[in-house]
């Protein structure tokens, strides 16, 4: 198989590739509002006066921090049915393999913004502007670490971007083109991220400006 | 005809009685028509013998109208043991144990799986004579390793077969439903889906044909379930019985079942290859290891294991089958030597995994920071850009890539094999290290903004990460979490060998929350040894 061949191949696969990708994005958008919804609730039990919720709060991050979201991923995908029955004869809650993934997502995510949102709760409210922004920085450093993430999603059946390589892979018959349709899916990933990180870096630098902010420095999750 | 001598007293009472007590015995001994059958049989002069006539090649009929087959085979077998002719009667799937009841055969070998719910209704003789499972028929251009790759893609399936919910829920696969097999392998042939999902030995009938001959079954078949041979319930612990699995036994040692195999086209059987082998191992006095007991029966160790009850054995086996007769808790990685030896195995390769992995991260990220910050600004620039592209595109990708987009090419060339493991070793090493190495980076910038001329040698580079700790803990931490990515390229860690464990008990529970509650200490105990190291640090720097 020549380059051109090679080109005309993976630009004939393109769109199926891109719905793939968008796959990615949407779990991992869903995991980042379902993550960020707990973890706020978490940092508020984190910073209430009764020293019970306190804890419970400070566990249940160090619980959510530390669970492997490959293997919990899979627990969900075995242990959650495919629809959860709801009471009062409505419908039945569908739970299909996408959003399991983006379950097991969120618990990372969760863990993040506890940390995060309640060190930030401790202080007094004059003070919080300028690490709010910061958490927001960091929250979209975040995400993208999260777009890597959601490609093990793969594995549970999830037809997102390796799911449809692998798909496209089969279809060829032949492994020529395996190497290839990898790497071009890398560089969508490289390029999102890379795009996404400088977009939060343009932000950061012209936060520093306007506020007059020390550096506010890279972040690190 | 344990119940005679209380009739014959009966008998001679009354006359009255007698008379009612007859058409009892009528009544009685039809159903119960296989008591003493041997005898029956010997005095008849004939083996009548339930066979199939539409499962080819275990049983069929010939161009002449004849049957025959590999269970035809047998039954001839077993006929000539006796000494007397044989009759062979076709049965199909309903009627196969209906007509031991009714008297009508004396034995059925007609491709019948060895259940709990029929040895309620049958006598199922042991040792099995053959074993079939699940296999996926799949076009002659698949190219499918391990039945996980199937995950989430369309299978077919034929309506009603006993597996589809079981291999659906266990191998997540979308189930196209059809109604026969014929629309099924149409399906295949279309690429409609990627294989079509049955029963081993009728799909091996199939590849045997003109037309898809150049068809595959690439997996090894899965919910093996052994085949037996059957007798009339009422013959349970009887003469025909141990004569039948004596005869069975003979099979297994002398290779009988293993010649017809092959004379029938079947493909190699490995439940018939081990079952020659334990049937022909002998203990230190030279007899065979697989003997009738002083009870009749044969020992554990010969028997289908899914009928042992924990009354049949002793120790930590006992233990762990009485806990799942009660509960329905089923360890099997514990009570079970050979699942027990692969989940100490799936651990041990976990723990070599994190441990290879936190410390390739930890050497690579200061390895890269030293490459960055201490060789000319050319190479530092190189080494950055690099460290970015590992950094911002997802391991399992790089893993990919290098183990099948490389690694192939590399095997087509060379014949050299990449290691699964140290594959993933190395890309999550990198996407770590090189995340180690950012944070490094940014650290030294720092340091050179209050410090400038700031020498970051090696142990100014200690010193840098030191300062940073929180962050490389996380990131370190991180790494440990990931490793679990290893078993989507078949490394035999701790999740393949639990899925494999599900894939043959179906215990999905007691094996999920064993694997969360592992993973869960293995994470905190990474945690606590890190921070421990980290507090070291800090006392030593103070």
């Amino acid at each position: 198989m020549n380059g051109l061949e090679i080109v005309r191949h993976l630009y004939a696969w393109t769109p199926y590739l891109l719905g793939g990708f968008l796959w990615n994005i949407a779990i991992s958008l869903v995991a980042l509002a379902m993550g960020t919804a707990v973890g706020h609730g978490l940092a508020s039990m984190r910073g209430a006066t009764r020293g019970h919720w306190a804890n419970g709060g400070r566990l249940a991050t160090a619980l959510l921090r530390n669970v492997p979201t490959f293997v919990f991923q899979f627990y969900l995908v075995f242990m959650l049915p495919e629809a959860l029955p709801l009471p009062f004869s409505l419908p039945n809650l569908p739970l299909p393999a996408w959003l399991k993934a983006s379950l097991a997502l969120a618990l990372a995510v969760a863990g993040f913004v506890s940390d995060n949102l309640s060190r930030i709760l401790a202080k007094p409210p004059s003070e919080r502007r300028r690490d709010l922004l910061l958490l927001l920085l960091n929250w979209g450093n975040y995400f993208v670490i999260i777009v890597m993430a959601s490609s093990t999603a793969s594995v549970i059946g999830v037809p997102e971007l390796i799911s449809r390589c692998n798909t496209v892979v089969n279809a060829g018959g032949t492994t020529d083109m395996m190497l290839w349709v990898y790497l071009y899916a890398m560089g969508w990933f490289f390029l999102f991220c890379c795009s996404a990180s400088g977009l939060i870096r343009y932000c950061s630098r012209h936060l520093e400006r306007r506020l007059g902010m020390a550096d506010l420095g890279q972040t690190e999750v | 005809m344990k119940a005679a001598p209380s009739w014959v007293s009966l008998l001679r009472r009354t006359p009255r009685r007698a008379w009612a007590a007859a058409c009892c015995l009528v009544l009685v001994a039809l159903p119960a028509y296989g008591s003493g059958q041997l005898e029956a049989i010997r005095q008849r002069g004939v083996l009548v013998v339930g066979v199939k006539t539409d499962y080819p090649p275990f049983g069929m009929l010939s161009s002449a109208a004849v049957q025959e087959g590999f269970e035809h085979d047998l039954a001839a077998d077993l006929a000539a043991r006796l000494g007397v002719q044989l009759r062979t009667v076709g049965v199909s799937s309903t009627n196969r144990l209906q007509v031991l009841d009714d008297g009508r055969v004396d034995v059925t070998i007609a491709t019948l799986g060895d259940t709990a719910e029929r040895r309620q209704i049958a006598t199922l003789v042991e040792p099995d004579y053959y074993s079939s499972g699940v296999a996926l028929m799949t076009r002659p251009d698949s190219n499918l390793q391990h039945w996980s790759e199937l995950r989430g893609q369309t299978v077919c399936a034929i309506q009603g077969s006993y597996f589809n919910r079981t291999m659906a829920l266990r191998y997540l696969l979308n189930l196209q439903i059809y109604a026969n097999g014929r629309d099924a392998k149409m399906a295949v042939r279309d690429a409609r889906c990627r294989g079509w999902l049955f029963d081993n030995t009728a799909i091996a009938g199939d590849l045997l044909s003109p037309e898809w001959h150049d068809y595959q079954i690439r997996l090894p078949p899965e919910l093996m379930t052994p085949w037996a041979i059957a007798i009339a319930r009422s013959e349970r612990g009887g003469a025909l019985e141990r004569l039948v699995g004596d005869t069975v036994a003979q099979w297994h040692r002398q290779g009988t079942l293993l010649a017809l195999e092959r004379k029938w086209g079947l493909p190699p059987s490995p439940f018939l290859a081990q079952m020659q082998v334990l049937w022909n191992e002998k203990d230190a006095d030279g007899r065979y290891l697989c003997r009738r007991q002083a009870d009749g029966q044969w020992p554990v160790v010969c028997r289908n294991q899914i009928f042992v009850m924990s009354a049949d054995v002793v120790g930590l086996r006992r233990w762990g089958l009485r806990l799942y007769e009660k509960t329905g808790i089923n360890l099997t990685y514990i009570y079970d030597d050979y699942e027990r030896r692969e989940f100490l195995h799936g651990i041990a390769m976990t723990l070599a995994l994190t441990f290879s992995c936190v410390t390739g991260s930890l050497l690579l990220g200061i390895a890269l920071a030293w490459l960055a910050l201490r060789t000319p600004p050319a190479i530092g620039a190189a080494v950055r850009s690099v460290a970015l592209v590992m950094r911002m595109t997802p391991p399992l990708l790089q893993i990919y890539v290098l183990l099948f987009g490389v690694g192939s090419a590399v095997a087509a060339r060379w014949g050299l094999q990449f290691s699964a493991f140290w594959i993933v070793v190395l890309c999550l090493s990198a996407y770590t290290g090189s995340g180690l190495m950012h944070i490094l980076d940014n650290e030294a910038r720092e340091a050179w903004r209050s410090t400038p001329g700031l020498v970051l040698d090696l142990p100014g580079l200690l010193h840098l990460m030191g300062r940073s700790s929180a962050s490389v803990t996380a990131s370190l931490v991180n790494v440990a979490k990931a490793t679990m990515i290893a078993s989507a390229v078949a490394v035999p860690e701790l999740l393949s060998v639990s899925t494999s464990i599900i894939a043959e008990h179906g215990n999905v529970a007691t094996m999920m929350n064993t694997l969360m509650l592992f993973f869960v200490l293995l994470i905190f105990g990474v945690l606590h040894v890190l921070r421990r190291l980290q507090s070291r640090g800090d006392h030593e720097r103070a």
